[in-house]
Parts: C-alpha cells; sequence; structure tokens
C-alpha cells in the first residue's frame, strides 16, 4: 500500500493543509475506500493486524525510542468496546525507529476494528501530538470476500438451494445457459440496488419493514420491465439473444432473496453491490457447469425412468457435494 | 387514454385492498410477536438460571426477578463515556437512572430519567429518554443488555444476551453465570448454520458441554475434534441414569469441547465468541459493582 | 371461457398425484431441496404454501372479471404477495420457533412458480368452488411432498420421524446434508415416471386384449 501523498512529510503539516484541494482529497477518498487501513493521524503512515497477536504501526519518521519504552503511551481496544482495554504485553520498535509492534496478551479478533491510542508521539525530542487510530481489514478484501463468498463458497444454487426451478429450466444448453446467467446477473444487480435504496431510505424509516415482500417483488418486475424497454430500444440484437430470458427472471426466487437478505443483514451499499453481483455470477457459473455436464448425459445411455429431469437432480446433487468442498474456506 | 386511465385505477385500487389488508394484519400480529418474543425470552432465561422451577407459582415462591441493565455509549467529541442505565429503589417504587462512567470505571454523573422498569425494555422510549438526558453535543449509541436475576433479594445470576458471528451470519445466545461467574448454562436463540452440521450447535449434547464450567476453565477452554465418549453424551442429552450422574459430571468436569462432527468452525466460533463475550461482561460487573458499593448508590439489584 | 368439467375430487386427486407440484410438474423445488430434512419442515410449509395457494385462487376466482387483461400478472403477484405477507407476519407472530426454521422460505413463497401457474391456468377461468378445490389440491399435493421427503430424510438421516427418535442411531448421515435432497427428488421422480410407465404399459395390455 502506497501512503497517502499528504503523510509522506516528516515535518509536520498544519492541519488545514491541503483542505479544499479536490484532487487531493479525491486520492484521499480513493485511498480510504480502497485501504480502509489509512491512518487517521499525520505522523503514521499505516497501522495494521500482523499475526493474530499484533498490530504493526508505521511512522513517518523515526519515533523516540525513549517514548516507546513507556508502555502508558499506548492503549488498544475494540471499536465497540472503549472501555474495555486490551493487555498489551510487549512493545518493539524497529531498527530504524519506524515500526511499532504492539503484542497483546490475547488474540485479536482481525472482524473487529480496532482503536489504537498512541498518546504524545515523539520524535527528534518535538511532540506529534496524539493519535487515535482505527485498524481493521482491508476494506477491499472484506467486499472481495463477499462477492466470492456469494459466488462460489455460498453459492445460491448448489450451497443455498435456490433459483432451482430456472436453474433446471435454463441448463440445457450452454448458449442459453450463458444468456440467462448474463441476464440474471445484469437484473439481480439493477434490482438489489434499487431495493437497498428503498429500504434503506423509505421502508426503515416509515417503519414499512412489513411491506418487503410486496415492494421487492415490485421492484424486481420493474426491473425486469424496464430493461426489456431499454435493451429492446438500444439494442435490439442483443434483445434479441436475451430478451427470452428476461421473463424467466422474475421466476427466480435468487432475485427476491437477495434484497431480502441484504434487508435483514442492513448490508451497506457497496456489500450490496458485490453479494448482488456475487450472486449473479454465482448462478452463472452454476449454470455453465450444469449445463456442460447436461449437454453430454444427452448421448448417455441413462434408464428410461431417469431421463431428463431426475438425472439432472443427481447430477445436481453431486455438484452441491463438491461445493461443500468450499464451506468453511475463508478468502481474507 | 382511456384505457390506461382504466387500467391506473384497477392498480390503484388494488394495491389500496391489498395494503389495507397487510396493514390490517401487521396491527394485528405486531402486538401478539412482540409479547410472544417476550415471553419466549422470559422463559428461556428462566429455564436457563433455574431450570428445578419450571411453573410461574413456583418462581413467584423464591421471589425470583429480573432486572435489565442497559448499557449505552456516550460520545461527545472525542471523548467517549459509558452510559448505565440501572434499576435503582426509591420511595416511589423501582426508577432507571443513568450511571455515567468514564472509561476507566468511575462515576462521572447519575442522572434520573424517569422510567419504569417496564417503558425501559421499549427502545424507542429508552432511547428518547436517554437522548433527553444527554448534554449538548453528546450523542448515545445503545450497546448491549445484561440482565441480573435475583432471588429473595440475593442476586443468584447474570445472564448475557450476545451475538458473534458465526460460520454463515451470526449466532445469536444467551448465556447464563451464577453468582460467581460459573457458567450455568447457554441457550442459542437464533443462527443460520447448516442443517445437520453447524445447526448442531442448537443441540443439547453440544451447548450443553459449557454448563458449570468455571470462568478460570472458560478462559483456557479449547476445541476438541475427539469423538464425543458416550457416557459424556448421555449425561449432556439427559438420558443417563440418575445414579450416574455426578460421577461422570465430575469425570468430563475439566474437558474441554468437543466440537461437532463436520461443523469444527461453527463449534469454534461458539466457544470463542462466549469466550470474549463472557469475559467483557465480568470485567464490567465488576466496575459496576465497584461504583455501586462506593457511591452507596441504593441499586435495586 | 372453458370451464373445468372435473369434480372436486378430481381436482383435488389432480394435484396430489398426477400433478404433483414437486414431483410432476417440477416447481417450487428450491424448499424441497433446502429445507425438506424434517416431516415438521415439510408440514410447517406445506401449511403456508397451501393457506397462500388457495387463498389467491379464491380471491382471483372472485374479482377475475374486473381483471383488465394487460395487468393481468401484476394482478396476480400483487395477490400472492400479499396473501403472502399475511402469513409471514401471522407466523412469526404466533409460532416464532417454526417460522425460524423455515428461514428466507416463507417469505420466498412468493417467487413460487406453482402458484402463478394455478392463478393464470385455471384460478383466472373458473369459478370459486372449483378453484378452493384446485388450490386445495395444489396446496396438498406440495404438503404431501414436502412430508415424504422429509420423512425419508429424517428416517435415513437422524433415525427419528416427526422429532421422535425411533431408530435409535442414525443410519446415513449424508441424508439430513441439504446436497441429499437433490438425489432424493432425483431418484423420487425417477419412481414416479417408473410407476407412470408401468401403469400406462398395464392399460395398453388391457386395451389390446
Amino acid at each position: 500500500m502506497t501512503p497517502p501523498l499528504s503523510h509522506r512529510t516528516d515535518r509536520p503539516a498544519p492541519a488545514t493543509r491541503h483542505p479544499r484541494q479536490p484532487r487531493i482529497a479525491l486520492l484521499l477518498l480513493c485511498l480510504l475506500l480502497l485501504c480502509g487501513c489509512g491512518a487517521d493521524h499525520r505522523f503514521v503512515q499505516k497501522a495494521e493486524f500482523r499475526d493474530s497477536r499484533e498490530i504493526v504501526i508505521t511512522f513517518a519518521g523515526p519515533v523516540d525510542p525513549a517514548w516507546a519504552e513507556n508502555r502508558d503511551h499506548f492503549s488498544v481496544y475494540e471499536k465497540p468496546d472503549p472501555d474495555i482495554p486490551a493487555q498489551i504485553d510487549r512493545v518493539e520498535l524497529g531498527p530504524d525507529g519506524r515500526v511499532l509492534t504492539l503484542r497483546t496478551s490475547e488474540p485479536i479478533s482481525r472482524d473487529i476494528p480496532h482503536k489504537v491510542v498512541l498518546e504524545e508521539i515523539r520524535s527528534g525530542g518535538v511532540s506529534q501530538g496524539t493519535a487515535h487510530l482505527t485498524v481493521k481489514k482491508l476494506y477491499v478484501g472484506h467486499l472481495f470476500s463477499i462477492l466470492i463468498g456469494a459466488m462460489i463458497i455460498q453459492n445460491f444454487v448448489f450451497s443455498k438451494y435456490l433459483g432451482l426451478c430456472v436453474f433446471f429450466g435454463t441448463s440445457r444448453k450452454k448458449s442459453t445457459a450463458v444468456g440467462m446467467g448474463v441476464t440474471f446477473t445484469i437484473v439481480i444487480i439493477a434490482a438489489s440496488m434499487m431495493s437497498w435504496f428503498l429500504h434503506q431510505f423509505v421502508l426503515k424509516p416509515f417503519r414499512l419493514d412489513y411491506l418487503q415482500i410486496v415492494v421487492f417483488i415490485g421492484l424486481v418486475s420493474l426491473t425486469v420491465q424496464g430493461v426489456d424497454t431499454i435493451l429492446r430500444k438500444v439494442n435490439p440484437a442483443l434483445f434479441k439473444a436475451f430478451g427470452v430470458y428476461l421473463v424467466l427472471v422474475i421466476a427466480n426466487c435468487i432475485v427476491i432473496a437477495v434484497p431480502l437478505m441484504l434487508a435483514d443483514n442492513e448490508y451497506t451499499l457497496l456489500e450490496s453491490l458485490m453479494l448482488a453481483a456475487g450472486a449473479g455470477l454465482g448462478f452463472l457459473i452454476a449454470l455453465f457447469l450444469m449445463s456442460s455436464v447436461r449437454e453430454r448425459i444427452e448421448f448417455a445411455d441413462i434408464p428410461e425412468s431417469f431421463r431428463g429431469l431426475p438425472i439432472a437432480f443427481v447430477v445436481a446433487g453431486l455438484f452441491a457435494l463438491a461445493f461443500m468442498g468450499f464451506s468453511g474456506m475463508t478468502i481474507y | 387514454m382511456k384505457e390506461i386511465v382504466k387500467i391506473a385505477m384497477a392498480l390503484t385500487i388494488s394495491c389500496l385492498v391489498a395494503g389495507s389488508v397487510m396493514g390490517g394484519v401487521f396491527m394485528v400480529t405486531a402486538e401478539a410477536k412482540k409479547r410472544n418474543q417476550q415471553q419466549n425470552r422470559q422463559e428461556t432465561m428462566f429455564e436457563l438460571i433455574a431450570p428445578e422451577l419450571p411453573g410461574r407459582s413456583d418462581r413467584a415462591a423464591e421471589n425470583l426477578s429480573l432486572h435489565s441493565i442497559y448499557r449505552y455509549i456516550i460520545q461527545d467529541n472525542d471523548r467517549t463515556d459509558l452510559g448505565y442505565l440501572a434499576p435503582v429503589e426509591q420511595e416511589a417504587g423501582v426508577v432507571y437512572e443513568m450511571w455515567v462512567l468514564d472509561l476507566e470505571g468511575n462515576l462521572i454523573d447519575r442522572r434520573r430519567l424517569g422510567l419504569s422498569p417496564e417503558t425501559a425494555m421499549e427502545k424507542p422510549d429508552r432511547d428518547a429518554a436517554v437522548t433527553a438526558a444527554l448534554g449538548p453535543g453528546q450523542q448515545a449509541r445503545y450497546a448491549d443488555t445484561m440482565i441480573i436475576a435475583a432471588a429473595n433479594g440475593e442476586r443468584i445470576a447474570y445472564l448475557l444476551p450476545g451475538e458473534f458471528s458465526g460460520f454463515k451470519t451470526f449466532i445469536h445466545v444467551m448465556a447464563a453465570l451464577d453468582a460467581d461467574f460459573n457458567l450455568l448454562g447457554l441457550e442459542i436463540m437464533d443462527h443460520e448454520e447448516d442443517p445437520g452440521l453447524g445447526g448442531e450447535i442448537e443441540k443439547p449434547y453440544f451447548k450443553n458441554q459449557f454448563k458449570g464450567k468455571s470462568l478460570e476453565q472458560l478462559r483456557d477452554l479449547d476445541v476438541i475434534k475427539e469423538p464425543l465418549p458416550d457416557d459424556y453424551r448421555h449425561f449432556l442429552e439427559k438420558t443417563a441414569a440418575r445414579e450416574d450422574l455426578v460421577r461422570i459430571g465430575k469425570a468430563y468436569q475439566d474437558e474441554d469441547i468437543h466440537a461437532i462432527a463436520g461443523a469444527t468452525i461453527s463449534s469454534r466460533c461458539v466457544t470463542d465468541g462466549l469466550k470474549r463475550m463472557v469475559k467483557k461482561s465480568v470485567y464490567r460487573i465488576k466496575i459496576l459493582d465497584r461504583v455501586i458499593s462506593k457511591n452507596h448508590i441504593p441499586a435495586a439489584m | 371461457m372453458p370451464a373445468t368439467t372435473k369434480t372436486n375430487k378430481q381436482l383435488f386427486v389432480n394435484g396430489l398425484l398426477n400433478e404433483n407440484p414437486i414431483f410432476r410438474l417440477a416447481l417450487s423445488m428450491c424448499p424441497a431441496v433446502g429445507i425438506s430434512t424434517t416431516v415438521m419442515n415439510g408440514i410447517l410449509l406445506g401449511v403456508a404454501v397451501l393457506f397462500v395457494q388457495v387463498f389467491s385462487s379464491c380471491t382471483i376466482s372472485l374479482i377475475k372479471h374486473h381483471i383488465h387483461p394487460r395487468i393481468r400478472i401484476p394482478t396476480y403477484t400483487l395477490t400472492i404477495a400479499t396473501w403472502v405477507t399475511v402469513i409471514d407476519l401471522v407466523l412469526a407472530a404466533y409460532v416464532p420457533a417454526a417460522y425460524e426454521a423455515m428461514g428466507i422460505f416463507v417469505r420466498l413463497i412468493v417467487a413460487f412458480a406453482i402458484i402463478t401457474m394455478r392463478l393464470e391456468v385455471f384460478a383466472c377461468k373458473n369459478d370459486l368452488v372449483p378453484s378452493f378445490w384446485d388450490g386445495m389440491g395444489m396446496g396438498f399435493g406440495f404438503m404431501f411432498g414436502m412430508v415424504v421427503l422429509g420423512a425419508i430424510r429424517e428416517i435415513l438421516g437422524m433415525g427419528a420421524l416427526l422429532g421422535y427418535d425411533i431408530l435409535g442411531f442414525r443410519p446415513m448421515l449424508f441424508f439430513v446434508l441439504p446436497a441429499a435432497g437433490f438425489f432424493m427428488i432425483g431418484f423420487m421422480m425417477a419412481i414416479f415416471n417408473y410407476v407412470e410407465t408401468l401403469y400406462n404399459r398395464g392399460r395398453k395390455e388391457r386395451k389390446a386384449i
């Protein structure tokens, strides 16, 4: 991770140096979005977890060893529990005086953001002020893990058993499978985003939670109709290829399950986007895998009673067993 | 054009009818839902702390009562304080007060809220009372609840509702500690683990393994992947012969937690989550007790 | 309007067996795979589906003359969503434990193809009474499928039935795993197909004689 520009200077800069420079603000915003571990103090470049018990802090310049030796200068706590300090076992300063390692006596849970308070940082005999830092997992990593989680580990078809009617209906041929998967991904992303906004800004504030089902299914139908109209006007060729699948999307319960899950779990906007994209892509993957097998099954000698759907179910069962192997995997 | 108007009219009317049906059902069920939830919760709590008193009358005979303590985090610019809403004895009866504590656990302020225990249970009412009691520029955020059970005026147990991330989503639990912080039991309130695998955490053979562990044991509690011995399983599922109970209980007193077959991660999540939860709550209970005795607060708990 | 000529009993049996939603029409498979691990789950979700199907069918058959043909499908969706919300609220309020066990599936009834299909092919063309029996047949057909699957999976997976331990051991834990739901349905469908072929063959032979 590269440190933000404004943090690179060794000398303490006035805190309001670039308050209105949009470019830097934008850059900072991007960096903040990209790496949630961005330090909140000008003298601190980054603060991150290492191992299960260590927090590593990198300073912009060397700090005084005498300051670092006094353990009273440091306190660590979990962000939701400011009243319960973590016991710090050991404080180590790197050879160049810029890397400080705090070791706690009990393992840290990385899922919970931690606050680190560095009292009166001293560098070269000059005080740099007190730093309140937040240490948490990389936000991008968190988003990525939601995406992969919804796509593979918790695949909606093989691990959550949703959307099966459409799944078995459109997995006969590879071309249909891909068409359905792509259309579905687009619709689910659009529908989930709209329902997220509606839930956050209308249903929740007005305590209309019980209307969730009606509102979400309405939104899905609306999205399908909207995509249909737009596609027909903008790109008739594409519409010809994918138009038939649009109607089927409504019958897919994933498309209604995702908004409901977003509402239940109170996801943020970006998390919601990732979950929706993951669900769509996961469905695409599942369709593709299934259709590849079913194209071959066509030519296999199967007992008569098993032809068609029954054997497809057995194959899906085998896939589901295989996907169980992914369960419990943590990406980040 | 006339067609469109007709369609719009038809849709509006159907939406109105549907909306009133749903709204009506919601109004009828919301009340019942809340009542049932509260009742279930209370049943679970009593079951955890006093399984030998199944009936309402038995509990009344023992003067068993529950007192909730709500914790808020008060933010004032860079400063963070804690606000504990706790019941206090007064001439007019029990009312809730907010004790503002700094992060070191020193009492800064006692503020009257004028909440009865019943209204304190309703989150919107409670939040409003807390906001009204705050100074300018202060913001309060609800953190958690802790419940203290008393019988005949003696504190007998602590009930700790909590949640932590499981294998899939959050696992909501209720843990019970006795007055010396030994685990009385664990109840899994809500979870979304896989049925047959992680979902087994709610089964007696898993959750009862925590019963009777002391605070020190809990601190070093580990999850082991060995199969559950048969006699221990019968003991946990309460199917063991009565005369063997004491013997088996003693034999497995120091046992670590046996992971559920095929769901080690879920088992570990519960164990670690419980450890963390209990540790924090015990820390807070001790601070509160110190505050109460130091400031001679007539706390009703 | 081609109203049905079948008797109420025929309508009911039709939904239960000939056009069983799970094994024959292969619709609404998600809960059949996902939560048919116990008989109890099957019965509960079955009741919810039965409620939604019967009430939606009746509603639509009552107002069928007032539905503008161009907003047919939105009206169906709205009707179903309303009844699903109702049953969702009721279950959550009065049987919270069972509601938890079914998770998101109660609310997903709204996307069940089977219900919309019955409204489209039956309820919008028939009177209240036949629609009611058709809805009953489909609802019970669904419940029947769920209970059969649940019973097999519960006995083989947990050695129990309706929560009571009957075998005393767990023959094949595999069947509790959700993946086994796929296999179960595959095999059940194959059995239904096989019985049908046998039956048809028998009828042909009888005709030949």
